[in-house]
């Protein structure tokens, strides 16, 4: 080996066949996201095109997939304007939905229902419009990402499957993430590489039952001790009865009433701390799921992603908020007092309610947002991390010679899913 | 003439090749380890697109074909070269910088427009509204005033003036509302009602309702006090402010909500926001009206200062609060302008003693 290539090796790291790496450094991010945090506030959430360009450039260019990064080419202006245009065009759809409330007639009783279902499925749409936008701008070895298929399909499509899952209490929620990640990786190209997803439901339902079963399964405990320990005809009578008193009156008639209550709850608050509990370990296994089914052409993953991780970066979540929250309530009483020490100096005995609601808001404020923050550059950054180096890909020799295809698509998609609220990275 | 190694990608596939790239005076000429010519950039049409920090990936303006150096010396002659290359990112903050005071500006400005153009914009489009729909508001929002009051007292209807004793202070009631009515000349018909509730208050609902409190008629002393409350009431109306109201509550709900403090924690930005300018547009319209009823009662004939004397004696009871979040002016400088407006009366009660005793009662059930 002469010096020359010696150098040029060292430089140019041989690319780690089949592995993606991640070389983004957590406090680089942190700096990012505080200052995106601060000037949320200062221009009251504008800078969030912005700040979701950053965090997009930063994750995206950071991911090497065999020694090559990706690279995030959307613009905060693109996405800027791809909003303004969404809100024109929820506009009228909102103001018809105001005056369909108005109706005293049947419209009028449906109005919520139909307001509802709408902007469900106005949401799924965006959804896949945003998709189609971020692929379009990701871009890889020169070529880019992008997505086909009709977003109104798959609005209908998505909107039948949560009902379905809603009303299986998330039993078929394999079922459904299968069949839409199908949907969407069958419209996902790179290049001339068209994707598709292989994954297997029953797989993912048996690991997930018993989760489920520890969760949700309580409260069908909680609700059959309920209804056996109601005496129902009398409470029945007691409810028709009308008129104030109801409490008393069906506790009169039924002394098993407070046993009821006392199940209800505790099968409530169980679940509760049981969904919490394993939300981490369930998150891992949807996303160890979901790597491990990506394909394009011969090209397929396996993830390796440990449960492990999620939980630790919960713990750091957790351990960071409470420092976070106790400098808060110190800054926050040395403020007050500061405060309270100007009121009396300069006799400004008026202003109490103005100070007392304007520190409740900001305080708020700056808590939620610290929080957001904090989850951020815990959770979200973990995930992203460890989900990608956990990828082992096979027939990577498959991303030497794609040829280049697509086009950029609409920011509208992007607008609409930021104007809904639906929004992911 | 400076040259190094570097990687090249065409924009055509995703093939990687390892090129040498030269410096040459206006351009960077990439070739390929054959010596092959791949490309030739204009230095002022290259652009740095976004890599890891230890790689400085180029591309040329445009075009999706990218030139990574993962050499530093050389990376860092190629930034000499082209002013457009920020490989400190300094650029890049400054740039930052500037959309950040632009945001902020552009955050105030808009701020500005909701105090001022919003309430301007609301009253140029509360006449283009149809009464249709107008009506079809006020029977809403009186369908949830309803539900919402009722709960209290079951079993006596919520409206006073239905039994057959209350015959005489309905009577009373419409003859004090025509004479009002006739003087205005407003656009839709005046209905109006006596609701059972203690408060010492009366409301106007779009498309020309108005209710009184039972609370209210207690604490008035004279025919004219009352006359000059439904006078102020009537003022809404003519003036239409529960549409322009409907309206400005939408716009607001668009500006904050939609347009600003959408991000986690925004929600304090906007209850804030819509509590202070809610309540400012509130005063506006609570002023305007005090003038309108007051000029109402000039017209008739009527002790147009009695208004002010019933608000007093009501504003006793309740404390101070903050200014800027209170949806009525200060009672005392309403007092004031109430007095500067009004002229002086016939000196006759608008209603006689019995017709004044037969409201008073109007909601005594036997």
């Amino acid at each position: 080996m002469s010096l020359y290539e010696a150098v040029a090796a060292v430089a140019n790291p041989a690319p780690a066949p089949g592995k993606v790496q991640f070389l983004g450094q957590d406090g680089i991010y942190w700096r990012l996201l505080s200052r995106g945090a601060l000037l949320l506030i200062l221009t009251l959430g504008i800078y969030r095109f912005w700040l979701a360009t950053d965090v997009r450039r930063f994750l995206w260019g950071n991911t090497g997939i065999a020694g090559d990064h990706l690279e995030y080419t959307g613009t905060a202006t693109e996405i800027l304007i791809g909003f303004l245009i969404a809100i024109a065009i929820l506009l009228p759809i909102n103001i018809m939905l105001f005056l369909a409330a108005l109706d005293l007639g049947l419209i009028g009783q449906l109005s919520g229902a139909i307001a509802f279902g709408l902007l469900a499925l106005l949401g799924q749409f965006a959804i896949y419009r945003a998709r189609r936008y971020r692929l379009s701008r990701t871009v890889f070895r020169s070529v880019r990402f992008y997505q086909t298929g009709s977003a109104s399909v798959f609005a209908l499509y998505a909107l039948m499957w949560w009902t379905l899952t809603a009303l299986t209490l998330g039993l078929v929620y394999p079922w459904m993430q299968k069949s839409l990640e199908r949907f969407k990786m069958r419209h996902t190209h790179y290049g001339n590489l068209t994707g598709h997803f292989e994954a297997s439901a029953l797989a993912l339902f048996l690991r997930g039952f018993p989760l489920w079963l520890f969760s949700v399964g309580p409260q069908f405990g909680g609700i059959a001790a309920a209804i056996y320990a109601i005496d129902w005809p009398p409470l029945a009578e007691a409810v028709n009865a009308g008129g104030s008193g109801l409490a008393e009156r069906i506790e009169a008639t039924n002394p098993g009433y407070v046993n009821a209550i006392i199940f209800l709850i505790g099968a409530a608050a169980w679940s509760a701390v049981a969904a919490a509990a394993f939300y981490p370990a369930f998150q891992g296994m949807i996303l160890r799921w979901w790597i491990s089914g990506i394909r394009f052409g011969d090209l397929t993953v396996i993830s390796h992603l440990r449960i492990g991780h999620l939980y630790r970066a919960y713990f750091r979540f957790l351990l960071y908020g409470l420092v976070f929250a106790t400098g808060c309530a110190i800054a926050g009483g040395i403020l007050l007092g500061v405060i309270d020490a100007v009121k009396v100096r300069f006799n400004l005995t008026e202003a109490d309610e103005l100070i007392g609601a304007a520190s409740v808001m900001i305080g708020y404020m700056i808590l939620m947002l610290g929080y957001s923050t904090i989850y951020q550059a815990t959770v979200k950054l973990t995930l992203w991390r460890v989900g990608m180096e956990s990828a082992e890909i096979s027939g990577i020799a498959v991303l030497d010679h794609v040829k280049a295809g697509g086009r950029p698509a609409s920011s509208v998609g992007e607008g609409l899913a930021d104007a809904l609220n639906v929004g992911g990275f | 003439m400076t040259s190094g190694t570097g990687i090249f990608f065409d924009g055509n596939s995703s093939a990687r090749q390892d090129v040498t790239v030269e410096l040459q005076a206006t351009t960077l000429v990439v070739r390929s380890r054959e010596g092959e010519q791949l490309a030739q950039w204009p230095y002022g049409e290259l652009d740095q697109a976004e890599s890891p920090d230890q790689i400085l990936r180029l591309s040329r303006r445009g075009s999706l074909a990218r030139l990574e150096i993962r050499d530093h010396a050389f990376a860092t002659a190629i930034d000499e070269m082209a002013l457009t290359i920020d490989h400190t990112g300094t650029v890049q903050n400054r740039l930052r910088t500037k959309v950040a005071v632009l945001l902020v500006v552009a955050v105030a400005s808009i701020g500005a427009m909701a105090l001022f153009a919003l309430p301007a914009l609301a009253t140029r489009l509360t006449p283009l509204m149809p009464f249709a729909i107008e009506r079809k508001l006020g029977q809403a929002v009186d369908a949830q005033l309803r539900n919402s009051l009722r709960s209290r007292a079951a079993n006596t209807p919520l409206e006073c003036g239905e039994a057959e004793n209350a015959k005489a202070g309905r009577a009373a009631l419409s003859l004090l509302i025509g004479r009002l009515e006739a003087a205005a000349s407003l656009p839709v018909p005046l209905r109006a009602g006596v609701l059972r509730r203690a408060e010492a208050n009366a409301i106007a609902l779009p498309g020309g309702q108005i209710y009184v409190f039972e609370g209210l008629i207690a604490k008035a002393e004279t025919p004219d006090e009352l006359a000059g409350v439904i006078a102020h009431e009537i003022g809404h109306v003519a003036r239409r402010d529960g549409v322009k109201s409907v309206l400005e509550t939408a716009g607001l709900s668009f500006l904050f909500g939609m347009v600003f403090g959408d991000f986690v924690g925004g929600g304090a930005i906007v209850v804030a926001a819509k509590t202070v300018l809610q309540s400012s547009y509130s005063r506006d319209a609570e002023t305007a009206s005090d003038a309108y009823g007051v000029a109402l009662m000039n017209m008739i004939g009527g002790n147009a200062e009695a208004l002010g004397a019933l608000l007093a004696r009501i504003d006793d009871l309740h404390g101070k609060g903050a200014s800027l979040l209170r949806d009525h002016p200060e009672t005392a400088t309403r007092v004031v302008a109430i007095r500067s407006l009004a002229k002086p009366g016939s000196g006759r009660p608008l209603l006689d003693s019995a017709q004044w005793t037969a409201l008073k009662n109007i909601c005594v059930e036997h």
